[in-house]
């Protein structure tokens, strides 16, 4: 039983999406508890799962029983398991958030929860896949979803999801010439296959440009400057119930298929052509942390602030992932998942501040703090993790990238990490500023802020300072994954 | 044999092989298309023919000349590889192509959303009209 999980894990969206239109077509008020119960039927089984990962072992599951070379094969190895329940974690966060602002013509559609529930199932897929073309479809499941999901907001929102459109799709295409490249030189599309025998192709200029190909087409999806044209005005104008879950984490996942490519690929000290793979691909993460973090700074409109600002934090853990040795790593991975879970927060603090008070730029926020108390209070928990301070989960990833960075002594890299840190501290300084100015005539009568608000803000606040006392455990579950062989 | 210059050989690399030389110009064209035209089915249109030019791709450099069906029957021990077709590349090739035609269905479905709120496909002229 438990050797199926990872199935189970996507079917359950999957197939409550595609039952969604028969159940709900006559009851639409039915639409929102099947998809809340579901997310949540997810987030129970991936904790079983990755019990079960930890305790027996990686699975690798073999969809109808042909095994990987000729079948299609997922691995449910540490890394995917922690990463399949930050995901659906994060997902369910989203959707009781979602209850409270979601614009009168999604709440009762049909449509609108299938395409969450097909996005969530989409995402376990990517987590989950062993093989560089179902990463690519489910890349594509998610990103159609997606861009259905943004342009569900209409209006603006109809012209950033085809802009988001236009570029993913791109994106995609680059994807799959890269997959085709290594397949021709290879002749393998499975993960580990690929593992074996391309480190010693690394000097065939097919395979080098299938790479470039691939990581160029993953970079448009995880928003890499500069190729993040596409991300703040989507997630700006995206109907504010999604916003939250297309930020915490359509871009991560992305970067998660990078890191296990890059992983078991690339070796440190790769060269091609005399220029050492690694340190290039570091270099673009701390150049993309300072430029995300100095855009971060001069933006008003507080989405478009957060956007950049998580724009910022994929360079930081593309930093982490690229300095080749273990800690550096595993701290990358480890900020990865407080990424999630802090974007997912920014942008139900943004949108409940634009539902509740009508903010949509820094100055529209002037008494906000006397008026909601929850929203301060997350917020400050959000900013002390995205400026990396202790006890906060935050802190804990930046401080092994920074550990990794010494122990390779790439300074620069140190410098990045710090100069992004004083802009991250900047721009929530701008932000306090304002939350916290204090109009001249005070009213005192604080706005009705609604239960599930209260529940999914809390709880993020909450799982942001876990993390952090939990980090070392975590760590080390990355750490005993990454360094026993399985990718 | 004298050694040729770069230019030279990728000159005889592209007479010995025009499948590829169609590949990159189609991509190319393609997402010039793409860049350069403000009407938003026309953009769509490129992007078709930048996914249209990697399917063909994938199945240029999967041809076997005179290849049969790779089946195995009850007579045969293995499989000649030199004779059957490699069935990988064309399985990715009919998923590609569904991928394709879903990405249309959605593209088109947001242009024609667009078209209804602002009244133009011009991208020019909806952005003036956002504001």
């Amino acid at each position: 039983m438990s050797s199926q999980l990872p199935i189970l894990l996507f079917l359950v969206p999957f197939v409550t999406a595609v039952a969604m239109p028969i159940l709900c077509a006559k009851r639409r008020s039915w639409c929102q508890p099947l998809t809340t119960g579901a997310v949540s039927v997810m987030v129970v089984l991936s904790i079983i799962n990755l019990r079960v990962v930890l305790s027996e072992g990686p699975i690798e599951y073999a969809f109808g029983g042909w095994g990987a070379p000729l079948g299609i094969a997922w691995l449910d190895d540490p890394l995917a398991a922690v990463m399949a329940l930050a995901m659906t974690a994060v997902a369910l966060l989203s959707l009781i958030y979602g209850r409270v602002v979601v614009p009168s013509n999604l709440d009762r559609s049909v449509p609108y929860y299938t395409l969450i529930l097909l996005f969530t199932a989409a995402l376990i897929g990517i987590v989950f896949a062993a093989d560089l073309f179902n990463v690519f479809v489910f890349l594509e499941v998610a990103a159609l979803t997606g861009y259905a999901l943004v342009g569900a907001g209409g209006g603006k929102a109809l012209v950033y999801a085809f802009r988001y459109l236009l570029l993913g799709s791109f994106g995609a295409t680059l994807y799959l010439l890269g997959v085709s490249y290594l397949y021709a030189a290879v002749g393998t599309l499975n993960m580990v296959d690929l593992a074996a025998r391309l480190p010693e192709l690394m000097t065939s200029t097919a395979v080098v440009t299938g790479l470039v190909f691939v990581f160029l087409g993953l970079s448009i999806k995880m928003a890499l400057i500069p190729l993040h044209g596409w991300l703040p005005g989507a997630y700006a104008n995206a109907p504010q119930s999604v916003a939250p879950l297309l930020a915490s984490t359509i871009t991560k996942v992305s970067l998660v298929v990078w890191v296990r490519i890059e992983f078991s690929i690339i070796a440190p000290g790769v060269e091609v052509s005399h220029i050492p793979v690694l340190v290039l691909l570091e270099d673009i993460g701390a150049l993309v942390a300072v430029i995300g973090g100095a855009l971060a700074l001069v933006q008003t409109n507080i989405k478009r602030m957060f956007a950049y600002g998580g724009i910022g934090h994929i360079g930081l853990i593309l930093i982490g992932v690229s300095l080749g040795n273990s800690t550096a790593l595993t701290g990358g991975l480890f900020y990865l998942i407080n990424d999630a879970v802090m974007q997912a927060t920014l942008f139900m603090v943004a949108g409940a501040v634009l539902h509740y008070h009508g903010a949509h730029s820094l100055d529209d926020l002037k008494g906000v703090s006397s008026r909601s108390p929850w929203l301060t209070g997350a917020l400050v928990v959000v900013a002390v993790s995205m400026v990396g301070l202790p006890p906060t989960g935050g802190f804990f990833g930046k401080w092994n990238i920074v550990l990794g960075a010494l122990e390779a002594q790439h300074y620069l890299a140190v410098f990045a990490v710090l100069v992004s840190t004083l802009l991250t501290l900047g721009y929530f300084l701008r932000l306090f500023s304002c939350w916290f100015h204090q109009p001249a005539t005070i009213e005192s009568e604080q706005l009705e802020v609604a239960v599930p608000l209260r529940v999914s803000l809390g709880l993020a606040s909450v799982a942001m300072i876990v993390l952090g006392f939990m980090s070392d455990s975590i760590v080390r579950v990355l750490f005993d994954s990454l360094t026993s062989g399985g990718s | 044999m004298t050694k040729m210059s770069p230019m030279d050989e990728l000159i005889q690399a592209l007479i010995q092989r025009p499948n590829f030389g169609v590949f990159v110009i189609l991509f190319l064209w393609g997402i010039y298309i793409m860049a350069v035209h403000p009407n938003y089915v026309k953009k769509l249109i490129g992007l078709y023919i930048v996914q249209t030019s990697v399917v063909f791709f994938l199945v240029a450099f999967s041809a076997k000349d005179g290849a049969t069906v790779p089946v195995i029957s009850a007579e045969m021990a293995s499989l000649e590889p030199l004779v059957s077709a490699n069935p990988l590349p064309h399985a990715l090739t009919v998923t590609a192509i569904v991928v394709q035609v879903a990405t249309l269905g959605v593209s088109l479905a947001l242009v024609s959303a667009i078209y209804r709120k602002y009244g133009s496909l011009d991208e020019d002229e909806v952005l003036k009209r956002v504001g």
